[in-house]
């Protein structure tokens, strides 16, 4: 009879525990990461009637064993590697969104477009001071785009670098959170509500880490966790259940992600493997950094290819065109070391002067000194100074041993217009070229600009005469002298600093006149042959467009396997939620079960308090 | 087993809702800037394609510009070319008027007289410019006149190269005629004689008081004009031929001008019935969700635990 209160005053003990639990279970059913649990209830030990177990015959009672975690390590892993996959194209995905804002925001190819038809437009109107001003600013808003986007992409790059930084941090500190709940996870007791806290902590460390980098974990007999870098038992351990961890670092070298084992000590490279966020950001780091180059390669044609065109023609005083476009430029850094505020205010006069290696500026106590980092040539003084036409001016307070670089910056940063006044626009070839009048044939003279070459001393005026089929003289028309015997054929006929070339069929006795562009001409052959330069293979307009679908493409596919990367991380999800998840519902009919027996095992206590109560009334 | 009342379900639920939400808001800024193509990654292809119909498009209009230019030359250069004609007939008019044995020495001074004023007024012409203020007969070279007298007295043509182009479709057409081509060249050896010497020598031979080197002279200024009109009559056929195939051309760019913007419309523009349809459905959608969200969830076992 007194079993009967004991196993009674058991299932009450037994019930009230698993109502807590329900309870716990409520109150955490917003928690992230929590998993459901449940008390694990047994029959109460049986025996033969000892003082420590109780007899046979009695009936057991139940007790309250340990708290069940309603985990599954498959389920988990997958949800694991399902939310890694989502998180790199996600990634990926976000930063070639914004390159892909850079690209198409810089409107480079409007401007570029822009510069090319305001050259058609000056080669409607020659000598138009208007239409030749609207070329050379068409001509800064190219060069401003190309400088605006290589800015940009130069702090998208500087971004990406940081993201990764920040991601590797994110990786350091939680594995060294794992390492110390490994470390706890052997101390303490399995089964107690401290060590289920400490696997749900463990369990979302674990996906935190599976978000940026891909893991596979081996799990020990109280739950310590060993962590592999990629899958499978052959990866590189970075977390160890004795509670070791390993530091890593990331770097991207030509031929893919490499993650850094212990960067800062003697670092051993592994690849990276292709999930998780880092491995998205470095995906779009190594996107990034190919649209750099191409448009750093398309910055670096365009300035070549614009400052050759204009040199082949010539200005309205009547000079060669000079450089249109700078391509060089410098960028200042602050020494680390800095202890003053001066600000550097640095302003190029003439990029074709600068130095290769660059530049550094100093203060010392006597002012300031400006060197070329070669050290082949310096400037000091206590205020402006100017080397090779690099202008240095410094505001604010800088003290002694201050150091700044100057870094030369070519490509898409570097391109600028250089200062020019209309007039100076080379818009006429650099020679005019007519036929006699009275000419019989129709034969055409062709000349273009090659400065080497030299089949006579220059001085133009020249004519050119038909002695007999297929040979002729070129003489100066102002003294008459005969310069040179010619023989026309597809060849260029080398003159002086131009070729020229005879085409159609002319007669004997057709003259030609070859003359130098003067000023003020009316010409517009140059202006003309940029239209030439536009429509070249391979040409700048062509390349961005390729570019910018490029970035496109890879952004479409990349949300793409974004989106069934998320249906999968959802459906992972689901499966773990389905096991651990704390469903309302459920817990409310667990709650009303435990309720119930709870009320019949104080029944229990109540009959048999009856059968004492009836006893105790016969010996009454 | 999926569970209803736990937390995954409910965010899964909400970020259903999120990404109908989001559909919706793509759906209503494509329907606001009538654009199914408004960034790179939403067509790659048709982004590219459209870029470059796009560039086409502007280069059709500034060479739309560039032959409106080359026609106001071209046609400035037909009026002087007309003026010039009518001088040439006249002086050969007076020439066959007075190569008569009737005319008096008085009658063939008065003659003489129009006659400078007919050479005066070449020289004007010579120098005529187009509405930009350039010099229609000078070729390349607008710094000086585009006839000049040299010390011998010859009139002789100071300018240089050809008239300034327009290219079109990759060819290129002269944007006027030059100074020797309408008025001739002054060429002892050959025998030729330019526009003004025919004149002056057409007024010389006026002058003279010998009837047969008269008429020689008559007759040698007559023919010099006959060869002067056919060779104009050559330079405004040359001109009018010009002025045709730019008309052509920009017929031509009117016609692809319009096959660019249907191509382009074709590639950027949204289909709005389908874009607003999509819309309907996406909006019942939605709200069906959100309704069907909140009646499930409304559903539990707490409220009727008493």
């Amino acid at each position: 009879m007194t079993d009967l209160l004991a196993i009674g005053a058991a299932g009450v003990r037994a019930f009230q525990a698993a109502m807590t639990q329900v309870g716990d279970n409520v109150a955490n059913a917003d928690t992230p990461g929590y998993v459901r649990r449940s008390i694990r209830m047994t029959t109460g030990a049986v025996g033969n009637a000892s003082p420590l177990l109780r007899d046979r015959g009695d009936g057991a009672g139940v007790l309250a064993g340990g708290i069940d975690r309603a985990s599954d390590a498959f389920a988990t892993n997958g949800a694991r590697i399902a939310a890694g996959d989502h998180a790199r194209y996600a990634a990926r995905g976000d930063w070639l969104a914004r390159l892909q804002t850079i690209v198409t925001g810089s409107d480079l190819d409007a401007r570029l477009g822009g510069f090319f038809n305001a050259g058609s437009d000056v080669a409607a109107a020659p000598t138009s001071v208007a239409a030749r001003t609207i070329f050379l600013d068409a001509t800064d808003q190219a060069a401003t785009a190309f400088r605006g986007l290589g800015n940009d992409l130069s702090r998208l790059s500087d971004d990406l670098a940081s993201a990764s930084d920040a991601a590797t941090t994110r990786i350091n500190a939680v594995t060294a959170a794992l390492a110390r709940v490994n470390t706890e996870l052997r101390r303490i007791a399995a089964g107690g509500a401290a060590a289920n806290g400490l696997l749900d902590s463990r369990d979302k460390l674990l996906a935190e880490l599976a978000q940026d980098v891909r893991i596979s974990v081996t799990e020990g007999a109280r739950g310590d966790v060993t962590v592999r870098i990629g899958s499978g038992s052959a990866g590189a351990v970075i977390v160890t259940p004795q509670g070791n961890v390993t530091r890593i670092g990331v770097r991207d070298n030509g031929s893919g992600a490499e993650l850094l084992l212990d960067p800062t000590h003697a670092a051993i490279p592994v690849q990276l493997p292709a999930n998780g966020a880092l491995a998205g950001i470095v995906e779009a780091a190594r996107q990034v950094a190919a649209t750099r180059l191409e448009i750093d390669a398309v910055a670096t044609q365009f300035g070549t290819t614009i400052n050759a065109w204009h040199a082949a023609g010539t200005d309205a005083i009547g000079d060669p065109g000079g450089a249109l476009l700078s391509t060089r430029t410098v960028a200042t850094t602050a020494g680390r070391a800095n202890a003053g505020t001066a600000a550097i205010d640095v302003g190029v006069g003439n990029d074709q002067l600068l130095a290769a290696g660059g530049y550094r500026l100093v203060k010392d106590p006597a002012g300031w000194t400006l060197a070329r980092a070669d050290g082949s040539a310096s400037i000091s003084g206590p205020g402006a100074l100017t080397l090779d036409g690099v202008n240095v001016r410094a505001a604010g307070s800088a003290r002694d041993g201050d150091s700044w670089a100057l870094d030369i910056v070519a490509g898409a940063a570097g391109l600028g217009l250089r200062p020019f006044v209309p007039a100076r626009l080379a818009v006429a070839d650099r020679y005019l070229v007519d036929s006699g009048a009275a000419n019989a044939g129709d034969g055409r003279i062709r000349v273009s600009v090659d400065p080497l070459a030299a089949g006579f001393a220059a001085s133009p005026p020249y004519r050119i005469d038909v002695t007999a089929a297929g040979i002729g003289t070129i003489s100066d028309i102002a003294t008459g002298t005969v310069l040179a015997g010619v023989t026309f054929d597809d060849s260029g006929i080398a003159g002086a600093g131009f070729r020229f070339s005879l085409s159609g069929a002319p007669a004997v006795g057709d003259s030609f006149r070859i003359l130098a562009t003067g000023a003020n001409s009316n010409d517009n052959g140059n202006a003309r042959a940029l239209a030439a330069v536009r429509l070249a293979a391979d040409a700048f307009e062509m390349r961005l467009d390729a570019s910018t679908a490029g970035i496109g493409s890879k952004l479409s596919d990349c949300r793409r396997l974004a989106a069934t990367a998320l249906s999968l991380k959802d459906d992972a999800a689901r499966a773990i939620d389905a096991i651990s998840g704390v469903d309302l519902d459920r817990e409310a009919a667990e709650l009303t079960r435990l309720q119930v027996a709870y009320r019949a095992s104080a029944q229990v206590m109540a009959a048999a308090r009856d059968l004492f109560d009836t006893i105790f009334g016969i010996l009454r | 087993m999926t569970q209803v009342n736990t937390r995954a379900a409910h965010a899964a639920a909400v970020a259903r809702m999120g990404d109908l939400s989001r559909q919706l808001d793509d759906t209503q800024a494509q329907i606001a800037t009538a654009r199914r193509v408004s960034a790179p990654a939403d067509d790659p292809v048709a982004f590219a394609r459209a870029a470059v119909l796009r560039r086409e498009n502007a280069a059709n209009a500034v060479t739309g510009r560039a032959i409106d230019a080359a026609n106001r030359r071209l046609s400035a250069t037909d009026t002087a070319l007309e003026s010039v004609g009518n001088v040439v007939q006249r002086a050969r008019e007076l020439a066959l008027q007075s190569n008569n044995a009737t005319m008096s020495a008085t009658d063939r001074a008065t003659i003489a007289v129009e006659l400078v004023e007919a050479e005066a007024a070449l020289r004007t012409l010579a120098d005529t410019r187009d509405s930009d203020g350039q010099r229609l007969f000078g070729g390349a070279i607008a710094d000086r006149a585009a006839y000049g007298v040299d010390a011998n007295d010859v009139t002789v043509w100071q300018g240089g190269g050809r008239a300034p182009a327009v290219t079109i479709g990759g060819s290129s057409v002269a944007s006027g005629s030059e100074g020797p081509d309408v008025f001739g060249v002054t060429d002892a050896i050959a025998g030729t004689r330019d526009l003004f010497a025919a004149l002056s020598t057409l007024r010389i031979a006026l002058a003279e008081p010998d009837a047969d080197l008269r008429t020689t002279g008559l007759e040698t200024g007559i023919t010099d004009l006959d060869g002067h009109v056919t060779r104009l009559a050559n330079a405004r056929g040359t001109l009018g031929a010009r002025l045709g195939r730019l008309e052509s051309e920009t017929d031509r760019l009117a016609r692809a001008d319009l096959a660019t913007r249907g191509d382009l419309s074709k590639l950027e523009d949204l289909d709005m019935p389908a874009a607003i349809a999509r819309l309907q459905r996406l909006l019942t959608v939605l709200e069906a969700a959100q309704a069907s969200f909140s009646r499930v969830t409304s559903l539990s076992l707490w409220d009727q635990l008493r």
